[in-house]
């Protein structure tokens, strides 16, 4: 199973990833398109000050960029009223022609990684991002200037933790 | 190994899977009395026609043929645990190695006279629907007994189809098992913006009507004339088929941390179930989905040997009505009653209405989160259940607690000193990569 994990040491919080996986989910996958429309596009993905008071602005300090850790079992699927919260492989996703706004998996998830829109609005490891756009396999990932963001399976994440120098 | 499950909801349908993932070979039986596996949940959206049919569908439809299950379409009448026998409706029997009671539960119907008329229904299974379907072409006025859940669906639902909706409370307010009285005002003035007229307060006597319902009359006399009563008034336990037997039962089946009942090889789950409760420290019935899919797993590993201890279940809901979302979670009534806290188990409540429509509140004691509700703005309700749930004291960031921007950041650092409390490998990784 694939998570995404940022590495504190090297966030310097510039939200890169949080543009890249908006533009990334929006329909046009065009930033120009999606500043020049106004097309919607929301980040699933949010960088945070750790410890940090959330109406204190940021000065200094760790950040990090966090969203689904792909749990399993994973509580906002057992949460899910309608069946659209359900595992896919490893991945958690949302299929929002089922969603219907409830916000049982809002409630339910511990990592604060879903966003109540007009449907439940998470991180679902962009799906056939290299067939559609030939890039690389993560949004967030690939923007990230510091290579703080990486990719781990569940054994490789400590041995990655030693000298963590971005080795994606 | 033959594993018997009695019930095919979000109990059972939780239990078979884990069962079949984790023990691809061996016998699963499944006795049910409806053959159709739909989200109950999603029943009042289906009145409300905002969807079909097939959406509340939420296994695809070769679910049975996937995990290789057996399916008896009756109802269990009677467990012989002794034997390790169950009895049929129609007739057969069933025997086990492994039993599972995911029986759930059915609307609590009050004592009045008169329910059997035609015209009154539950809104727990797809034919009160389609009864209700059925008969709405003809119904101008509906009554709705009891403010709960369910009662508050189904007005919102009925007010779809321009239907007069009237509903009749027992106590002072909407939602008595959910919110507090201040929280449940801000439902009560959408209700009536939508034009369901509440009466509290008042307790039904009997239904009305020559075979057909024609009103319900009140205790205190008063008669509303209505051509379709729906019941809404909180579930009892589906339990009667363990009577008789050395099962443990108080308010519902009782199981311990392993959804074990009193009686070795028998299991239960969901709304049948009364299972250790996290924040009550005690065994209680959380009726509702998230705990019934959790219970079912937790019962289906530990039918696999696996010795897998639940945490706990909690009370947790989150609903919408008219657009307007509420989130309501552990003690977070202060009324007494069988779900409200009872005296002493709050300290301290911190409270804010910054709008009309926005109102937040936690109930604590000795300074863990016991209880919280969130009204119209709900994004940051999972890591309030996450401090509730993990216990964790939170006398450092009490004044953060109702910001609407709280974020997994900001409590980082909290989760870290309480290691011990996050086992599961997502947290622990998270704490590992983070470098901090
Ligand atoms: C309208 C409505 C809205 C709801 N909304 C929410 C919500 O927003 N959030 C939430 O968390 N929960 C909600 N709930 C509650 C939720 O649906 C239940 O908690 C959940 O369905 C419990 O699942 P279960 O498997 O324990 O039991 P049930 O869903 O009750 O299923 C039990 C099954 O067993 C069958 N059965 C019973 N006895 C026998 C027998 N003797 N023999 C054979 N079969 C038998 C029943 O027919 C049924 O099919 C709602 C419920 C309703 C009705
Ligand atoms: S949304 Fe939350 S609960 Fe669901 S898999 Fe992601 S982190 Fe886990
Ligand atoms: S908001 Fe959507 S995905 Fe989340 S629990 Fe409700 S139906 Fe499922």
């Amino acid at each position: 199973m694939e998570r995404l994990y940022c590495d504190g040491r090297l966030c310097v919080a510039c939200h890169a990833c949080e543009v890249a996986c908006a533009v990334e989910h929006s329909s046009s996958r065009n930033i120009l398109s999606v500043i020049s429309t106004g097309e919607f596009a929301f980040p699933r993905r949010l960088v945070q000050g750790v410890g940090e008071s959330p109406y204190r602005p940021r000065v200094g300090g760790v950040a990090l960029s966090l969203g689904c850790q792909h749990c399993s079992p994973a509580a906002c699927v057992d949460a899910c009223i309608s069946g659209a919260m359900h595992k896919e492989g490893g991945a958690t996703v949302c299929d929002t022609e089922q969603c219907v706004g409830c916000w049982m998996c809002v409630m339910a998830c511990p990592f604060d990684a879903i966003t109540p829109l007009k449907t439940a609005w998470k991180c679902d490891l962009c799906p056939n991002r290299v067939e559609l756009s030939g890039r690389a396999r993560y949004a967030c990932v690939e923007a990230c200037p510091t290579e703080a963001l990486r990719t781990a399976g569940c054994e490789s994440v400590t041995d990655n933790r030693q000298p963590v120098t971005g080795n994606r | 190994m033959r594993r018997v499950i009695i019930g095919l909801s979000a109990a059972g349908v939780s239990a078979v899977e884990t069962l079949r993932e984790g023990d691809p070979q061996s016998e699963i039986v499944a006795i049910a009395d409806e053959s159709l596996i739909y989200s109950r949940p999603l029943l009042s959206y289906y009145l409300a026609t905002k969807l079909e049919m097939p959406r509340l569908l939420y296994r695809p439809s070769d679910f049975f043929e996937r995990n290789r299950l057996t399916t008896v379409f009756t109802r269990a009448t009677r467990i012989d645990p002794q034997n390790q026998r169950v009895y049929l409706e129609n007739g057969g029997v069933e025997s086990y190695d492994q039993l599972l009671i995911a029986t759930g539960a059915r609307p609590r119907f009050p004592r009045a006279a008169g329910l059997e008329k035609k015209g009154v229904f539950g809104l727990r299974r797809i034919e009160d629907v389609h009864g209700m379907f059925e008969r709405l072409p003809s119904v101008k006025r509906a009554v709705i007994l009891g403010a709960g859940l369910v009662g508050l669906k189904a007005a919102a639902a009925l007010r779809e189809h321009d239907v007069e909706v009237t509903i009749l409370v027992g106590s002072r307010h909407v939602l008595s098992q959910m919110l507090d009285e201040p929280s449940a005002r801000v439902y009560e003035e959408i209700f009536r913006r939508h034009g369901v007229s509440i009466v509290t307060g008042v307790k039904p006597a009997a239904v009305l009507g020559n075979g057909e319902v024609s009103g319900v009359e009140t205790a205190d006399g008063q008669v509303f004339p209505c051509d379709l009563v729906v019941v809404g008034k909180g579930v009892d336990p589906n339990m009667e088929l363990v009577s008789d037997t050395r099962i443990n039962t108080e308010y519902g089946i009782v199981v311990d941390k392993y959804c074990e009942t009193s009686v070795p090889n028998v299991f239960a789950a969901g709304d049948v179930a009364q299972a250790p409760d996290i924040i009550r420290g005690e065994t209680w019935i959380n009726a509702l989905w998230p705990c019934a899919v959790e219970q079912g797993r937790i019962a289906a590993l530990n039918m696999l040997g696996r010795e897998i201890s639940y945490r706990g279940s909690m009370r947790m809901n989150s609903v919408q009505f008219f657009n307007l979302p509420v989130i309501s979670a552990g003690l977070a009534v202060l009324t007494p009653g069988p779900l409200g806290a009872r005296p002493g188990e709050h300290d301290e409540t911190l409270e804010e209405r910054p709008s009309e429509s926005v109102y937040r509140k936690v109930f604590l004691k000795d300074d863990t989160i016991v209880g919280f509700v969130q009204i119209g703005e709900v994004g940051t309700a999972g890591l309030l259940k996450v401090l509730m749930e993990r216990r964790l004291n939170i006398a450092g960031i009490k004044s953060n607690l109702l910001s609407p921007r709280l974020n997994l950041g900001f409590l980082l650092p909290l989760l870290e000193e309480n290691r011990d409390r996050f086992d599961e490998v997502e947290f622990q990784e998270l704490m590992d990569s983070v470098g901090v």
